[in-house]
């Protein structure tokens, strides 16, 4: 196979074009403000799944979005087509819909033109990517699992985007971004073990380690205990923590906190969490996916979140902002939570520091429960382990815990440094691996 | 802004298939999709956006080899149409290169036909005043209610107009609808909150689906039920009789029943994302699922539910089967490529892509709950201590579908028979075929309600499935129900 995907499609929209397209949409429009979205990707998927690929797929979408102003009254239009006359018409259709909007007390006319940093936010050799690089990594991940005799099933993805946001005001934003994705479940039977990787790099996916992760994990589970359900000590792997950290990190929108209707109502200005725990937005870390600029074209932030333990920091729309008068809206693109004093370098050093734990790879289908106290439900997943005298003794059944991270994040014994840390169902964080007492799993699953 | 075929269709179609049939490819197919979507959000008593959005462009799927090659593009032209048919070759001859076992696609007849979803009211021909008007009164009649801080409200339609056509011959058009509205209030009181929604059902029909649904008339209801759930007594755990709702019903059966019904999941194929299946092949025809009452049945033709799009994105005619017959496991939704895997000579016509830009996997189907022959006084009127449960709330299954712990919107305490008073905090949990096999009663036709899903996740990348369920009202005996508090 010859194709470089990259070489193969037309070029994706760059700055210049952007400022073509941003112009004619805004000469064309007749209301007090205009603001001109830009999305353009493509894409590639290689999907693999009993040892063969099963899905291996390249998209190419563009989308330009338009929203026209006429005082407080507001309409949106978006096409997938960049010719002229769509643009035109995209244009109209979004002026037509702002005539018949009602007035919207909360509108705030687009942002002034402002500087942004610049993250990185695009790698040359994600960029060139394309399905042989894809298939080379996959082709390696099943080799390794066919020499073990195991299954292997995941993916390898990469992307490159373009974003861009351009308003009537004079604001103007473009960026590239890439994007690259591995990851791995290798079975054994009904034994199954994970490891996932996302990067802005394709070369630092790490995938014959990633996949030897998996492999051993895979391994370890062929003989299962079950245990009962109840209160435990666990050590939560990256990726088990982030899941928890995504959903209390989606929680802290400032307009249901002022409402009352938070989790959090109350508590800005408090501990929260343990106070040796600390959480930043770091856009320009090059280990994580910050961006240079929002939809609404605000600059990222690097900003403190929670301080030692002390909620700092709330998601705030610009109408909220304004009314509070916050002048610079914090970001969370690029969460890192790390922990102040004595950490352990590695999770190994975490297990052999433990004398009976469980050890969790990855929690799967985390949901609220009960918003007012932020209680969760999830499933482990992926290699579940019981942990006794600093080794790993066998796998045990999935538990379901049910658990709030507002207490659980208060019961921290150990705590590494941060790593790279990615689920299905979150963004990419970094945060250490933790040993925490007491942890609810309220029932025990059948495998 | 109506979606619209593209004026160079046939052009860009034939291009692109005399590419694939002369790579010598076994099969190709491409679909050309122009979806328009309007969404208008209000929040808290004001209209919080209107957007609507086309969205165009093609898709071109090749098996060469026995293994799959898919590319795409949202530029619809001549030029494109070409380059994207041998990216897609190119892709399918790398899969094959690491393909073990060969792809064999089940039979189909070939299908020329157009398939156009009946509407009374064209959604997007409605005045954009009359709906906003609906959505800002709405939430003005919820915080009418004391207590009331937060509202929302919504309305949503979209148009898909498709062609499929495949190198067998088979040549589709469709000229799709779907619409949907809903809205909720929040109550707060000693330091807690509390929601309580409405939904329409997403259904495939016009704007009569809104303009039926009343929501002047439900939204004081609504609202004095969220104040009412905020301040009720929290639930005791242990056993309980559950009564169940037909919409609560929708979400249980699709995670519970739908899900493990797929047969790729059954197969691996999703095990490194949504999951596999404990409904493994072995167990079909054999596996006790649940009681004798429960017969859960897969119908892609009942006229306005999601899946009743009249053929797939296989190309296979929409068809209606068994998946759980008097409590056994008997059926998998399927597509062309799985099927013969299991021995089925054809496919179910369960393979389904949420967009142009996405390949087709498969999606569970129409699956619904038969209808008994009770009415909902008689089942609740054998229950002593019971909960009855309306809406979805939270929901979490493990990945093979075993372990699963659901929610509500909203609980009422049954006792000696009746219906009382609300309680919160009401969560229950079980492990499928026992919670199934616990089932003793099912309402009868006039109960029977349809729910939609627009937003059922699987596929890597991620792909959103829409189908509806349908049931009666059904009674399950000693279930867990847990708290919903942290700790419990």
């Amino acid at each position: 196979m010859s194709t470089t995907s990259h070489k193969t499609w037309p070029k994706l929209t760059s700055r210049d074009e952007f400022r073509f397209l941003a112009e004619q949409a805004l000469k064309r429009s007749t209301g007090d403000h205009t603001l001109v979205a830009l999305h353009d990707q493509h894409s590639g998927t290689t999907r693999f799944a009993n040892n063969q690929i099963v899905q291996n797929v390249d998209t190419r979408r563009g989308s330009l979005s338009v929203t026209v102003a006429f005082g407080r009254r507001r309409g949106t239009a978006g096409t997938t087509d960049f010719t002229a006359g769509a643009v035109q018409e995209t244009v109209t259709r979004a002026t037509q819909i702002a005539h018949l909007s009602p007035d919207d007390p909360e509108y705030l006319p687009p942002v002034e033109p402002q500087p942004y940093l610049t993250p990185p936010t695009t790698r040359a050799e994600t960029a060139a990517a394309g399905p042989v690089r894809r298939l080379e990594y996959t082709n390696e991940a099943i080799g390794q699992c066919r020499m073990e005799n195991l299954g292997a099933a995941g993916i390898v993805s990469s992307s490159i985007a373009t974003v861009g946001v351009a308003a009537s005001t004079g604001l103007f934003a473009h960026e590239e971004r890439t994007d690259a994705r591995f990851s791995l479940t290798a079975q054994a039977g009904e034994a199954t073990g994970w490891s996932a990787a996302a990067h802005r790099s394709i070369d630092h996916l790490r995938v014959q380690e990633r996949t030897l992760t998996a492999i051993d994990k895979a391994k370890r589970g062929l003989e299962v205990r079950e245990l009962p359900p109840g209160c435990y000590t666990v050590i939560l792997e990256p990726a088990a923590v982030a899941g928890l950290w995504s959903s209390l990190l989606w929680m802290l929108d400032a307009k249901s906190y002022e409402k009352g209707t938070s989790a959090f109502s109350g508590k800005l200005g408090q501990l929260i969490v343990d106070k040796r725990l600390t959480l930043r937005n770091l856009p320009a870390h090059e280990d994580l996916l910050g961006i240079g600029f929002t939809a609404d074209g605000l600059p990222t932030v690097a900003s403190d979140w929670i301080a030692d333990g002390v909620l700092t920091q709330l998601m705030y729309d610009r109408f909220t902002a304004k009314v509070r008068g916050i002048d610079k809206i914090p970001t969370l693109d690029a969460p890192c939570l790390s922990g102040r004093g004595l950490s352990l370098p590695t999770l190994q050093e975490l297990i052999k520091a433990t004398e009976r734990a469980i050890l969790v790879t990855n929690f799967w289908y985390i949901r609220t429960v009960n918003p007012t106290d932020l209680t969760l439900t999830g499933m482990t997943r992926d290699g579940t382990f019981l942990v006794e005298k600093g080794a790993i003794v066998s796998a045990v059944k999935n538990f379901r815990f049910h658990e709030s991270p507002l207490r659980v994040f208060n019961r921290i014994a150990a705590f590494t440094n941060p790593a790279e840390a990615i689920t299905s169902e979150t963004g990419k964080l970094l945060v250490p691996a933790m040993t925490l007492r007491d942890f609810n799993f309220s029932s025990v699953t059948r495998f | 802004m109506p979606a619209h075929p593209n004026p160079h269709q046939d052009e860009l179609v034939e291009l692109a298939l005399k590419r694939v049939v002369a790579s010598g490819a076994e099969y190709g197919d491409i679909r050309l999709l122009d979806s328009t979507t309007q969404t208008i959000r209000g929040e808290d008593r004001r209209i919080a956006s209107i957007r609507e959005a086309q969205d165009g462009g093609f898709g071109i799927r090749v098996l060469y080899h026995g293994a799959w090659g898919f590319a795409a593009s949202s530029i619809l032209s001549l030029e494109e149409a070409p380059r994207v048919a041998e990216l897609a070759i190119e892709i399918a001859k790398g899969s094959a290169s690491l393909a073990s076992e060969k792809v064999k696609l089940a039979d189909e007849p070939v299908h020329r036909d157009r398939v156009v979803t009946a509407r009374r009211i064209d959604p997007f021909a409605v005045d954009l005043e009359k709906k906003t008007a609906l959505l800002l009164e709405t939430m003005e009649y919820v915080h009418r209610q004391p207590g009331i801080v937060r509202s929302s409200a919504s309305l949503w339609a979209r148009q898909d107009r498709k062609l499929f056509v495949s190198t067998e011959g088979s040549r589709l058009e469709f000229d799709l609808l779907a619409v949907n509205g809903d809205f909720d209030a929040t109550a707060v009181h000693d330091g807690r909150f509390a929601s309580r929604s409405f939904n329409t059902p997403h259904l495939r029909m016009g704007y009569e689906l809104i303009e039926d649904a009343n929501f002047l008339a439900e939204a004081p209801r609504i609202a004095s039920q969220a104040v009412e759930k905020v301040k009720a007594p929290t639930t005791e755990p242990g056993l309980y009789d559950l009564v169940l709702d037909p919409e609560h019903l929708s979400l249980t059966m699709h995670e519970s029943c739908g899900h493990p019904s797929e047969l790729d999941r059954a197969l691996g194929y999703e095990a490194n994302y949504a999951g596999t299946s404990f409904l493994t092949t072995e167990k079909r025809g054999t596996f006790r699922y649940g009681s004798p009452q429960v017969n859960l049945v897969a119908d892609n033709c009942e006229p306005t539910t999601l899946a009743a799009t009249g053929y797939d994105d296989d190309g296979v005619a929409c068809q209606q089967w068994d998946i759980v017959r008097d409590g056994i496991f008997v059926g998998y939704c399927t597509n062309r490529e799985v099927a013969p895997i299991i021995g089925e000579t054809r496919s179910r016509g369960s393979n389904r892509a949420d967009s142009w830009g996405s390949i087709p996997i498969v999606r569970i189907a129409n699956i619904g709950l038969e209808p008994g022959t009770a009415t909902l006084d008689k089942l609740l009127a054998d229950v002593k201590r019971g909960i009855y449960i309306e809406g979805h709330g939270s929901y979490s299954i493990d990945q093979r579908r075993y372990n699963f712990q659901f929610g509500g919107d909203a609980f009422w305490l049954i006792e000696n028979g009746k219906r009382t008073y609300m309680v919160r905090d009401v969560i229950y949990h079980g492990i499928t075929p026992e919670f199934w096999g616990s089932c003793d009663g099912v309402a009868d036709q006039s109960h029977r309600r349809r729910y939609g899903f627009i937003t059922c996740g699987k596929g890597q990348p991620g792909q959103s499935g829409w189908m509806t369920h349908a049931a009666s009202h059904a009674r399950f005996r000693n279930v867990n129900v847990i708290g919903g508090q942290a700790g419990l």
